[in-house]
């Protein structure tokens, strides 16, 4: 076996361990070089994955694959992580637990980088797990602060739940087809088909994916949760730990469940349904930033359900490269957040709610960049052309209806019209009402972070040919054949 | 050769991006007159080389842009797009002239927002990819919503929120209409593709009869909202009003609905499953809008808003005459819409001298302005002309095409339209009368009359609408030929 194949996740693991290590022998004050050291660990990362895009291997007796599907969630994966390290040498600044913040994410990418390739059940729930419990040490990593622990308490409880779910359901299909392999149950599925155990596993497997992505009625935890978490990990969660749902979503469903389509599409349907309108109704009333970027996340997941409703590669590849867009997206316009959190806190430092709606009045003035490339992320996040949001709904939305879902787009599309409103509102708050506050000094890596990610949404919009390839071969893996 | 339509679309563009940066006034002024004389000189060049004899698209500029989607860069202008562009790229810099020596917050950002929309109209009118078209489109609401609520009157909010969600449900439907129209065509030829010309030829061979409606008319809506066309105006008056007047008059530029009507509209109209009801549809909604708007124009107490409402009636004519189907009302409709660019420009500018100089715009505070602004007056009262059709100017041109043409094939709407002229005459009159004549009211206190830079700017276009009122063949023949091309296209079906 090559072990140049795990390169990537080896290298996020050393470094993960190298920053823990040195974190225990250095003072506080020099810990910022542990958030340059883990930023170099995803970089060489991401180097890795890009350098070996097209390599089609398995490993470990057949339970981990590496294929187009599994590197390009990966490479969303390490650029949610990229930018979440970078933002975090900011947000660490001054903390005495700062190798734990590196290591606890890290750790949670080589988890979801993990699920991304697993080719056998227990690899991905044990990976999954991996990147879970890293997330939830996140959550909390305020200590003194009761909300973020709040936050923690309910996302680790009804994570537990989750797990526990989807460990049932797959124990179900492990019975029925005496096999934990994914091809494998696929090509025992007639044994599910035939037997009520089939439906028991596709009711319990969508219940504990419902969880993970915040389908409704599953979604009770994700507002609180990113509200409560530090913004940086609020990103994580959001653009990486959800696609992390998504991925394994795709390959139990679409690749090993594929026989009994029709018991788990119509579910799909409808979860995708009520999850847009839920999540963009509920997000016009918000006045926190972080909730209202919560439930627009809720709206994203339902449209990236779409893909499991549609069912064709072009539709998957959708919903794949939608993935990708919304990492950048969903990342970018939470460390813009961050961003402000941060000098809301700076000024005020008892602000029990920073990431209030009035805390964004004058942004325009007060922090120039980070209003332009947040005014970027919620448009994109809308849908407007030439972002990258634009184009991943292009695809999914107008494969929707080449697929005959012609309701299903209706229902999108009207969605994403309603959307417009609280996306404008934020733009609105930045832009147009007055504030008496000066101008203030930029975070600098806050401000790197962001202007990645506003690139990132840039050029997927602008020049989605490269990506829309890699999406549309990783859609082919899934459903073999192609168009 | 030189890529001239990338070049018009795109120095505004990245002049738009480089007035932002500037930090005073002049400079931010001074680079918008250098872009948007720019994007005139170039239009007139092009303009000289344009062959209006052939109905085919020309200037045409094609490259690759995401092969897997059958999305490509590809440009061209052609009868319909030309005079419109000509419109933009001659109004534009006299706008910026109007604006010399306003005084308004970050002017900066105000003429990168004129700059903007500047490039983003002509990119519609040029585009001949659907995806290109879209995005185009799309970037037109940005800067005009910018517009309206960072410099726009009392109730700017509420009025840029309602125009942009207003129009961006109606393209979110004409994109609907576009994936209809991409993936019909995708299914016969296996290839995809957003040629704008090859999805219009594709159209006839779509067999579903309810399909092609759908999209024919889920097209259809995303265009007559913008025209806008009663019922869907009420956006109009609120933005029309609210915004500052160079955002009126950029509001007026933004002829991208009508420009659909002919360039997408027309040609798919005879191969639909139901062609009469699509005529009999365009024909209620013109007929209707001008009627209607006149009436509401009547009564407005804001000048503003009267001019406003004018405007939804004028543009009734624009898809009347489409709906005429012959050639005189087509191409007296396109005609419309470049006659109505030039005379509601001069008319928002003189409601925004006299807001300025007054304070007011309500008609019946105002009286006897002749005598304190006779400049104005003059140039005010030949653009009241030129909207009520008096013979001689744009306005009368267009109107008789129109309603000549149209009379051929739909007596019936011509003649309730008919019935609007008189009602057209009496609100201009009315409100002129009301405004300039009479016994100046002293309240107003000292007014002064519009200063050098506004007097150029509102003269020369006063002198292109006598110029094509008289001799309106240099842009009506490229229409003539363009509307002569619709029309075989209908006779080939038989329509």
């Amino acid at each position: 076996m090559d072990l140049m194949l795990f390169a990537p996740e080896l290298s996020l693991v050393i470094t993960g361990l190298a920053v823990l290590l040195i974190g225990l022998f250095i003072p506080t004050e020099s810990k910022k070089i542990l958030g340059y050291i883990a930023t170099l660990g995803v970089i060489v990362a991401l180097f890795f994955t890009v350098s070996s895009l097209g390599t089609q291997a398995t490993a470990f007796y057949d339970t981990v694959s590496i294929d187009a599907l599994s590197q390009f969630f990966k490479i969303v994966f390490l650029v949610v992580a990229l930018l979440f390290t970078i933002s975090g040498i900011k947000y660490t600044e001054g903390n005495s637990n700062t190798e734990e913040f590196f290591t606890l994410g890290l750790f949670a990418t080589t988890g979801m980088m993990f699920v991304a390739s697993a080719n056998d059940l227990m690899v991905l729930f044990i990976a999954f797990e991996l990147a879970s419990l890293a997330t939830y040490a996140l959550v909390g990593f305020e200590k003194k602060n009761p909300k973020s622990l709040e936050a923690a308490l309910k996302y680790f409880i009804i994570g537990a739940l989750s797990g526990a779910l989807m460990l049932l359901g797959i124990s179900y299909l492990y019975g029925a087809t005496g096999t934990t392999s994914i091809p494998g149950i696929a090509a025992n599925a007639d044994i599910l088909v035939s037997s009520p155990m089939g439906l028991v596993a596709v009711v319990l497997l969508i219940a504990g994916f419902g969880f993970k992505i915040a389908l409704v009625p599953f979604h009770m935890w994700a507002p609180d949760t990113y509200q409560g978490a530090p913004s940086v990990v609020s990103a994580l969660l959001a653009a990486g730990s959800k696609k992390m749902g998504i991925v394994a979503a795709l390959k139990i469903f679409v690749v090993a469940l594929i026989a009994l389509q029709a018991q788990w599409q119509i579910a799909f349907a409808i979860l995708a349904v009520v999850t847009m309108t839920y999540g963009n109704v509920v997000a016009l009333r918000q006045t926190s930033v972080k909730r209202m970027l919560a439930y627009s996340s809720l709206a994203q997941a339902g449209y990236i359900t779409m893909a499991f409703v549609v069912l064709t590669p072009l539709a998957l590849g959708g919903g794949i490269f939608y993935a990708l867009s919304h990492g950048f997206m969903k990342a970018g316009a939470f460390i813009a957040t961050a961003a402000v959190v941060y000098m809301v806190l700076s000024e005020n430092k008892d602000s029990t709610d920073p990431d209030h709606i009035d805390n964004f009045k004058g942004l325009g003035r007060r922090m120039p960049i980070t209003a332009m490339c947040m005014t970027l992320f919620v448009f994109a996040l809308a849908g407007i052309p030439v972002t990258a949001g634009f184009m991943s709904k292009f695809i999914l939305f107008s494969s929707t209806i080449k697929a005959g879902f012609v309701w299903l787009a209706v229902i999108a599309i009207l969605n994403s019209a309603i959307s417009l409103y609280y996306y404008a509102k934020v733009v609105k708050y930045m832009y147009f009402l007055p504030t008496d506050s000066e101008r203030v000094s930029e975070p600098f890596p806050y401000t790197i972070a962001m202007i990645i990610a506003a690139i990132g949404v840039l050029v997927l919009g602008f020049w989605p040919e490269p990506f829309v390839y890699w999406a549309m071969e990783a859609a082919k893996v899934l459903i073999p054949g192609g168009f | 050769m030189l890529p001239i339509l990338s070049l018009i679309v795109l120095i505004p563009l990245i002049f738009a991006a480089l007035t932002l940066l500037t930090k005073t006034k002049e400079q931010a002024r001074s680079l918008a007159l250098v872009a948007t004389v720019a994007v005139l000189l170039l239009t007139v060049y092009m303009y000289f080389n344009f062959d209006s004899s052939i109905a085919s698209n020309q200037f045409e500029e094609l490259a690759q842009w995401v092969p897997s989607l059958g999305i490509t860069y590809h440009l061209g202008v052609d009868g319909v797009s030309m005079p419109l562009i000509l419109l933009n790229a001659i109004v534009l810099p006299l706008l910026i002239l109007f604006t010399w020596n306003d005084e308004r917050k970050s002017p900066n950002k105000f003429y990168a927002c004129i700059l903007a929309t500047e490039g983003a109209v002509i990119g519609v009118f040029t585009a001949l990819d659907f995806f290109l078209f879209y995005v185009f489109w799309e970037l037109t609401l940005i800067p005009l919503f910018f517009m309206v609520s960072i410099w726009g009157g009392p109730n700017k909010h509420h009025a840029a929120i309602k125009f942009f969600i207003y129009t961006h449900v109606a393209s979110l439907v004409m994109l609907l209409g576009i994936f209809g129209l991409y993936f019909a065509s995708w299914d016969m030829t296996g290839v995809p593709s957003l040629d704008i010309p090859t999805l219009i030829a594709q159209f006839q061979y779509i067999e579903s009869g309810i399909a092609k409606d759908m999209i024919f008319l889920a097209l259809l809506f995303g265009f007559i909202v913008k025209i806008p066309s009663f019922p869907f105006h009420s956006w109009l008056p609120d933005a029309y009003t609210e915004a500052p007047t160079a955002g009126s008059v950029l509001f007026v530029m933004l002829k991208i609905g009508g420009y659909g009507l002919f360039k997408i509209m027309l040609p798919m109209l005879p191969f639909t499953a139901s062609p009469n009801l699509m005529i009999t549809i365009l024909a209620v909604l013109g007929s209707v809008s001008i009627i209607y708007g006149a009436f509401l124009a009547l009564s407005q107490k804001d000048l503003k808003r009267m001019v406003a409402y004018s405007s939804v009636s004028h543009m009734g004519y624009v898809t009347l005459g489409a709906a005429g189907l012959v050639s005189l009302s087509v191409s007296g409709a396109m005609f419309q819409q470049f006659s109505h660019g030039l005379i509601m420009s001069i008319m928002f500018m003189s409601c925004g001298v006299i807001n300025n100089a007054t304070g007011t715009r309500i008609i019946n505070d105002l009286g006897g302005l002749a005598q304190k602004m006779p400049k104005l007056a003059t140039i005010m009262l030949f653009t009241f002309m030129a909207s009520l059709g008096l013979p001689g100017l744009t306005g009368f041109v267009a109107e008789v095409s129109v309603l000549a043409g149209s009379f051929v094939n739909l007596p019936v709407y011509v003649i309730i339209a008919l019935l609007a002229i008189v009602i057209t005459a009496a609100y201009h009159l009315w409100a002129f009368q009301r405004t300039m004549f009479g016994v100046y009211n002293e309240k107003l206190g000292t007014v002064f009359d519009i200063n050098r830079y506004q007097t150029l700017s509102m003269g020369i276009i006063a002198i292109l609408i006598l110029y094509f009122g008289f001799n309106p063949s240099p842009v009506f023949d490229m229409m003539l030929t363009n509307s002569e091309h619709i029309i075989s296209l209908m006779a080939v079906v038989g329509v």
